[in-house]
């Protein structure tokens, strides 16, 4: 498979912070991939280099087989974390404007804009001002600017957080949609369960280094089928009595965990909780990629700790 | 060629944005107005107010001074019979403001003594000695038996006429003085312009960075181009109004002057009678026609001296020179702060030389040609203003000119080159609230 995106060992530093250590990951043609972790891991740096506002301090990247640069922000479609348009500005103009500013021409940005607002139901939203938007039609519009030019690269940071679950689905459509016509697709988001339903690949940094990589199928498979789901009636304090367990999340009717010892039968755990409560759900799985990124994110961290003490 | 139609884009983008509203519409009708109307409520208030509001009892011992200082300014001055003691103790109690002893003996010692509370400025002080001398000066010279016809000689000043020789050797009428105070006012102008415009800039910036926007367009086209397109966006803006202004002004002139030509030949003293007449009747031109008769205002009509066009050239690029060297600054400073008050506060080192300039413009008025007046028309942060009123008020040498061009290029790039450091880095920066030092420091790296 072609790669789009070659990242490689990038490090940038602030100060004596390293924001991005010595990273490198490769993005394949056609795919969404998945840019994970915690807050402060250093994702707003990547996709900021990505997107040549910043400059690596050392380390390679290329897109579409050339250096990142600023001949290579027309490829690159960007919806920041913090969405920002102009308050007073008509919808029209401000989409228009920002389609300029990836250089299209008026016209072209003109009529991609309004194809763009009418296929999101917000035509009749084209001669109002920002201000007078509601959150969600504002959303709309910011979406709108970062894939008005018809980017091949599109780098959506957060991009349903706002939304109402009917346009957060629909959005989830566009960008399917938007991959299927030959798009490539940054995602980055801390909903895991997005990233299940859409990424074909992953990685995860944390504190600027890179932790894991790779296709999503094959990182639950290594990982095993040693998780189990339960539904149930009753107190969760038995949890507590189950030895060799770790427990991911639980609620009050529904606990998440790992069997740590690998030659535990599911069958003896499940006739040992039924002392316990009623079981309505039982199921073995392999790792949700929210247990997957915990526990590599705790584990890397008490690592960490581990040397600086 | 791709990257200039961006630059293009975001220019014609920032001057349209504000060409558009009402604010500019309003700001380039009224600003002439807001502009004589300053300066007219200076004039008038150092004219209505400078007298003091300080009023004095006089206690007269030489029986006839005092009668004379009262002739002269009896809203100021009033006689008492009272003693030294209750006057004392009414300036105690509030009652007066203060007295004055006139000693029998003041011919000969030429002494006064003036008791008040204390403060109150000198204001009060200078006039009344400048009254009092009048009086003591004519009486001494009476008492040594000076005639009256050699007292009014004392008395008589001497005026000082300017004459301008040209180049061709002839003598011309020297308007330095008026063209001095043009110049007074179009640098002040280009102080005001300077600050209107920068302060568009920096909150455009601020605008963009609080609202988020900036990243957006980080990503689109590189940093330098935003900013340089916002101010160079903005200076149109400026330069559009600032030639418009330019364009009233000299039209007024060009229709004015040949109708003040005519009323001057044709006017004759019936018709005087009459404007004079019909300008007291009417509310407005009541004072004005009590003040100046006709003629008067046709010869202060014909005082304006013609503003050469290199005047009006100066003013047009050392007004964008300075706002372009200013406004990059500016853009630097906004990019570093989330408000504007910050923003003020980081923009002080900025723009002292600037203020000092401003406080200095009397004396480059008065000695454009001293060496303190050439340097600083020459330094780029304080030229804008001062070459502009030097040019107005005396000849500046060629090389001069062309020196403070230089200069003002160069602080320019200088300013371009730290401005596009700083704001690279400010535009993506939140939190702490960095100082002036930080944005050098940023402007290292």
């Amino acid at each position: 498979m072609e790669n789009i995106l070659n990242v490689k060992n990038v490090t940038k530093s602030f100060g004596d912070y390293k924001a991005s250590n010595d990273i490198s990951f490769n993005v394949e043609k056609g795919k969404i991939f998945g840019l994970l972790g915690p807050n402060g891991a250093g994702k707003t740096t990547m996709i900021r280099m990505l997107t040549n506002i910043y400059v690596p301090d050392s380390g390679s990247i290329t897109l579409f087989g050339n250096p990142v640069g600023p001949d290579q922000q027309n490829n690159i479609g960007y919806l920041p974390e913090e969405r920002g348009l102009y308050k007073k500005m008509k919808v029209l103009d401000q989409l228009v404007y920002f389609g300029q500013l990836k250089g299209m021409s008026k016209k072209t940005a003109l009529d991609s804009a309004r194809l763009w607002l009418v296929k999101l139901d917000a035509a009749d939203y084209a001669n109002k001002k920002v201000q007078d938007l509601s959150k969600g039609m504002s959303q709309k519009v910011q979406f709108v600017a970062s894939l008005l030019h018809n980017p091949k690269f599109l780098i959506l940071d957060e991009p349903f957080s706002g939304f109402d679950p009917i346009n957060a689905d629909l959005f989830k459509d566009i960008v399917i949609e938007l991959r299927k016509n030959g798009a490539t697709i940054i995602l980055s988001t801390h909903i895991m369960h997005q990233v299940e339903q859409l990424c074909d690949d992953i990685c995860l940094i944390n504190k600027g280094k890179l932790l894991l990589s790779g296709n999503v199928r094959e990182i639950k498979k290594s990982y095993g089928k040693n998780t189990i789901n339960i539904n149930f009636e009753g107190s969760k304090d038995f949890l507590n009595n189950l030895s060799n367990i770790e427990v991911i999340n639980s609620t009050d009717s529904s606990a998440e965990f790992k069997l740590l010892d690998l030659n535990q039968s599911p069958n003896s755990i499940l006739s040992e909780i039924m002392k316990f409560v009623q079981i309505y759900k039982f199921e073995i799985d392999e790792p949700s990629l929210n247990e997957i990124f915990i526990d590599v994110v705790t584990k890397a961290n008490g690592e960490q700790n581990e040397i600086k003490f | 060629m791709k990257s200039n139609s961006k630059l293009w884009t975001i220019i014609s983008h920032e001057y349209l944005k504000r060409i558009k509203t009402k604010g500019f519409l309003i700001g380039t009708l009224l600003g002439p107005f807001s502009l004589v109307l300053f300066f007219g409520i200076i004039v008038l208030v150092s004219m209505s107010f400078d007298d003091s509001s300080r009023k004095l009892m006089i206690i007269d011992r030489t029986n006839s001074i005092g009668k004379e200082l009262i002739a002269k300014e009896n809203s100021k001055y009033t006689l008492s019979d009272k003693d030294e003691k209750t006057l004392k103790s009414e300036i105690l109690k509030d009652k007066i403001d203060g007295y004055v002893l006139i000693p029998e003996d003041i011919l000969e010692k030429g002494e006064v003594n003036v008791y008040t509370k204390g403060g109150g400025g000198i204001g009060y002080v200078v006039e009344f000695e400048r009254n009092i001398e009048k009086i003591v000066r004519y009486k001494r010279l009476n008492k040594f038996g000076a005639d009256e016809k050699v007292i009014k000689l004392v008395e008589e000043g001497v005026k000082v006429k300017t004459q301008k020789v040209n180049e061709e050797g002839k003598i011309e009428k020297d308007n330095t003085a008026s063209l001095s105070f043009v110049g007074y006012i179009l640098g002040f102008a280009i102080y005001i312009l300077t600050f209107i415009y920068g302060s568009f800039v920096s909150r455009g910036v601020i605008e963009e960075k609080v609202n988020r926007i900036s990243e957006i367009i980080a990503s689109s086209v590189r940093p330098f181009e935003m900013m340089f397109g916002k101010v160079v966006g903005i200076g149109f803006v400026g330069l559009t109004q600032v030639l418009f202004w330019i364009l009233i002004v000299s039209s007024l002139f060009y229709f004015s002057i040949p109708i003040i030509k005519m009323v001057d030949g044709n006017i004759n003293a019936e018709q005087i009678a009459k404007m004079n007449t019909m300008m007291q009747s009417s509310p407005s031109g009541g004072m004005m026609g009590k003040q100046m008769s006709s003629p008067q205002a046709v010869e202060l009509m014909n005082n304006i001296p013609s503003i050469s066009i290199w005047i009006g050239i100066g003013f047009v690029f050392y007004f964008l020179a300075g706002y372009f060297m200013y406004a990059t600054l500016f853009a630097a400073v906004g990019s570093a702060v989330d408000t504007e008050q910050d923003a003020a506060q980081l923009q002080l080192p900025i723009t002292m030389p600037i203020i000092l300039t401003i406080m200095l413009i009397p004396h480059i008025m008065s000695n454009p040609d001293s060496s303190l007046s050439v340097f600083l028309s020459l330094f780029p942060f304080s030229s804008p203003i001062t070459m502009v009123v030097r040019i107005a008020a005396t000849t500046v040498p060629l090389y001069q000119v062309a020196l403070s061009i230089l200069f003002i290029v160069i602080g320019f790039l200088g300013s371009l080159w730290f401005a596009s450091k700083v704001y690279r880095i400010g535009i993506l920066m939140t939190g702490k609230k960095p100082s002036f030092k930080d944005l050098i420091k940023w402007a290292r790296m």
